[in-house]
């Protein structure tokens, strides 16, 4: 071959500034299938079908749009790895009260602060798609899939709700 | 008696890990479908994302297996970007990357789920006698440059760990049937199972028969050709030993024979047997994931007048844990004792027990920076007991009361820019130690009294090769055009390069009552430099693409003579090709799959006994068509070298001709 290595270099060159990366947007049934399949990572974490409440402001649009979108990916049943998923609604204001969850999605809009001091007095796990809402510790979890699966756990928020997630997981998403 | 060869190591602040086996039982399909991408162990240790490793790897997936039509790992190997190989026969490819590569390449290490493959009296991996089928491999890990602070000896060059589906998460069922031209019939069959709740199992098994490429090299004689000839069985069982506790057994069955050429680029009609078992014990604790194994490996190898009889027992421990949210540590311990017989003459054994220590620590440092280092400490005691042929000049055993240590470091730092943008420096310091073969265990005596005539044999005073390896990567997605791409520049260099016996170089000279001797010795420093670019996408609806061009530039630096690198088959800058380039292109839709590869290889040169001689640049195309019927059942058809009917790829006049061959394939998985 006759091309030489600075002809080579220029060539790469040329194609890496071809396109600049495309600006991902949350998709809420993304974010549930990583949601769904990271719990399947915590230690007597849910198997088989188990219900995910849905946790939403409807004084909040973008909340209550989200709320449905994930209820209407979630359908009669959403698979997720080795747990079926079934969504319940719950409105923000009613989490104290909440019964037969096994976690609870945290919807964007929604005052993260009192979900998730309603969600530990009940040690239940909480998702969201909000960093803000993992970082304040009120969501367990957060989870994001644009432009890359990018899962973060609170390990304080975690540890109060006597969440724990698996050794070889641990290793591969972030902790804070 | 007794030596210790210490391939020991000091750490340097950061480290990745060590030992051979690492958390091998992750549950990879559930991992990668989480993530949405591959996932691996070989990097660290730890389990990590393919984007997110401090290395240079490509993992090859069991669709892109299915797909590339390959009817052996050589081929899906040549496909990778930067890889070399050298098809010398039917049966025999030897496989390196960026360089160095040769008869009986010893720089690469090659696992089946973390147990070492390659062979260990040799150092050097017959392809053919792998225990696998293609269908029961969950994918290909190939990490460039040097890792032996994770892996150990050999991982010099780089590693090619073969991941299998684990019988407790996959259930993989297969047969394939192949045949074509050249008389070629392949089967194999894959069946999993459960036993109970607790105990899954997946075996395999398999055979494979070809005519040898036509012979029109006068150096090849008749006595040389073994049709490609092989059978294999794997067994892969796993049982729950509690909720966080489980046991993997596996053990495998090769026996195959082959034309094959040795390490003095000569050929030879070889035979070969292995068998191993291996057992591993994983548990989540609140110490950490702590896994123990220990494994056999046994090998019977016959050239013409050379038998080896090989066995290596590993036992390793390792401890792999987070501390805090940022820090994961791995520390590891691993033992090793490899014994060979000697061999033509056969009143001997040469062995070495290895002890190593291994420590890594990954830092992520925030969100857009991680840190990882590593470091192996390298304890080898060797050792030989028996006798001697009457006539050799080295008559002690004392000879071989030896110690190496050596430490083997890598480091590597992983700085997401932006998210598509990632950068990567990494440093290796890698160590490949003598063979056993060549400290000893290989012995030919002549037919003639001494003084006259002469011995070949190994040199208990060979020294480890030391290869560093600095390396960048620059890795950047371009979503909108649905491809990423990547350049890397790296620079190598090894210090006591180990060359072969030469015939026409007395090592040793003759006495009034002893041969002259030749033997194995190190041969100076050798320097490589290169740049990589790659590239792969999708367009369309159901395309996709990849392009790689690999540049190496090697300069030896002979400690005698440029002739002497020669004459022991090390003289890399003139048998290294520069380039070495892949493009691929690929479609399919429901039912139907077509793939094309082309590979060109630029011009190198072989051996030819004590002379080079020029191979020169080749281009190969390859291709499989595949028609998927509603039963689930697979018809294709896979053609290698479909330009050419016969092209040299390995050595010039001197040796066989690659060929084309064509094979229609039925294949169901379930």
């Amino acid at each position: 071959m006759s091309i030489s290595t600075k002809q080579l270099l220029s060539a790469g060159a040329m194609a890496l500034v071809l396109a600049t990366p495309m600006v991902g947007h949350a998709d809420p049934a993304k974010d549930l299938a990583v949601a769904g399949r990271a719990l399947t990572f915590l230690e007597n974490g849910p198997t088989g079908r188990a219900v995910l409440g849905v946790v939403f402001d409807p004084a909040k649009p973008g909340s209550v749009a989200e709320k449905n979108a994930l209820m209407a990916a979630l359908g009669a049943g959403y698979a997720a790895g080795a747990v079926t998923l079934i969504g319940k609604p719950v409105e923000a204001s009613a989490v104290g009260g909440v019964s037969g969850v096994a976690a609870l999605y945290i919807t964007e809009g929604v005052n993260y602060g009192a979900v998730g001091a309603a969600a530990k007095a009940k040690k239940l796990v909480t998702v969201g798609s909000d960093p803000a809402c993992v970082k304040s510790g009120a969501c367990v979890m957060g989870v994001a899939t644009e432009p890359k699966v990018d899962i973060t756990v609170n390990r304080a928020a975690a540890a109060a709700v006597g969440a724990t997630f698996k050794a070889a997981f641990r290793m591969m998403i972030k902790e804070i | 008696m007794k030596k210790q060869i210490l391939l020991a190591g000091a750490a340097a602040g950061l480290a990745l890990a060590a030992t051979t086996a690492h958390a091998q039982s992750i549950d990879y399909g559930s991992m990668e479908q989480l993530f949405n991408e591959p996932v691996t162990t070989s990097a660290t240790g730890s389990p990590q994302r393919s984007t997110e490793v401090p290395v240079d790897m490509t993992i090859i997936s069991s669709a892109d297996i299915k797909r590339s039509g390959a009817t052996d790992l050589p081929t899906i190997l040549s496909r990778v970007a930067g890889v070399d190989v050298l098809n010398f026969a039917a049966g025999q490819s030897d496989v390196g990357i960026r360089g160095y590569n040769q008869a009986r390449s010893p720089r690469l290490l090659v696992l089946i789920n973390g147990r070492q493959v390659y062979l260990d009296h040799f150092g050097y991996t017959d392809w053919t006698a792998l225990p696998i089928s293609l269908s029961e491999i969950r994918q290909i890990e190939v990490v460039r440059g040097p890792n032996s602070a994770i892996f150990g000896f050999n991982a010099v060059s780089g590693v090619v760990n073969i991941i299998t589906f684990n019988p407790k998460f996959d259930d993989t069922n297969a047969i394939d049937l192949r045949t074509g031209t050249g008389e070629s019939n392949f089967v194999s069959v894959v069946k999993t199972m459960r036993l109970g709740d607790k105990v899954s199992v997946r075996i395999s098994a398999g055979g494979e028969h070809q005519d040898e490429w036509k012979d029109n090299s006068a150096a090849v004689t008749a006595a040389m050709i073994h049709n490609p000839t092989t059978l294999h069985a794997n067994i892969d069982a796993v049982a729950e030993l509690g909720s966080k506790t489980q046991l993997r057994v596996e053990g495998s069955y090769s026996n195959g024979q082959a034309t094959q050429v040795i390490s003095t680029f000569a050929y030879a009609a070889h035979r070969i047997k292995t068998n191993s078992l291996k057992a591993t014990v994983t548990s989540d604790t609140k110490l950490g994931l702590i896994q123990v194994q220990g494994y056999h490996n046994d090998l019977d190898a016959l050239t013409p007048g050379r038998r080896y009889l090989n066995g290596i027992t590993v036992f390793s421990v390792e401890d792999l844990f987070k501390v805090g949210a940022n820090h994961t540590v791995r520390l590891g311990l691993e033992y090793r004792d490899n014994q060979l017989n000697t061999a033509s003459y056969s009143g001997a054994k040469i062995s070495y027990k290895v002890l190593a220590p291994s420590v890594m620590w990954n830092w992520a440092v925030n969100p857009k920076l991680s840190l990882t280092a590593a470091a192996r400490l390298d304890n080898l005691s060797l050792e030989r007991t028996g006798s001697f042929p009457v006539g050799v000049p080295q008559t002690s055993n004392k000879l071989w009361d030896r110690d190496i240590k050596e430490t083997s470091v890598n480091l590597g730092a992983v700085f997401k820019a932006t998210d598509a943008d990632t950068l990567r420096a990494t440093y290796a310091r890698g160590v490949q130690a003598p063979t056993l073969l060549e400290l000893g265990g290989l012995i030919i005596p002549p037919a003639t009294p001494a003084p006259v005539g002469f011995l070949i044999e190994g040199n208990p005073f060979l020294d480890p090769a030391i290869v560093t390896n600095y390396q960048l990567t620059y890795d950047r997605d371009l979503p909108s055009l649905k491809a990423k791409a990547s350049v890397k520049v790296f620079m190598q260099k090894t210090e006591s390069v180990k060359g072969q016996f030469s015939t026409a170089v007395v090592s040793i000279p003759a006495t009034a009552t002893t041969w002259a001797a030749y033997q194995y010795a190190n041969t100076g420093d050798s320097e490589m430099k290169g740049v990589e670019l790659a590239a792969s996408g999708k367009f369309g609806t159901g395309f996709h693409w990849s392009a790689d061009t690999t540049y190496t530039k090697i300069e030896d630096t002979p400690a005698l003579t440029a002739a002497a690198l020669i004459l022991r088959k090390v003289a890399f800058e003139a048998t290294t090709p520069k380039y070495r380039s892949n493009l691929a292109l690929g479609w399919a839709d429901e039912q139907w799959a077509v793939d094309g590869y082309v590979r060109q290889v630029s011009k190198f040169s072989s051996y030819n006994g004590n002379l080079l001689e020029p191979v020169s640049a080749y281009t190969t195309l390859a291709g499989r068509v595949s028609y998927k019927l509603q039963n689930g059942i697979v018809m294709g058809v896979d053609g290698v070298n479909l330009l050419h009917g016969r092209q040299s790829q390995a050595k010039g006049p001197s040796g066989l001709q690659a060929e084309r061959r064509v094979q229609f394939t039925l294949s169901k998985t379930w």
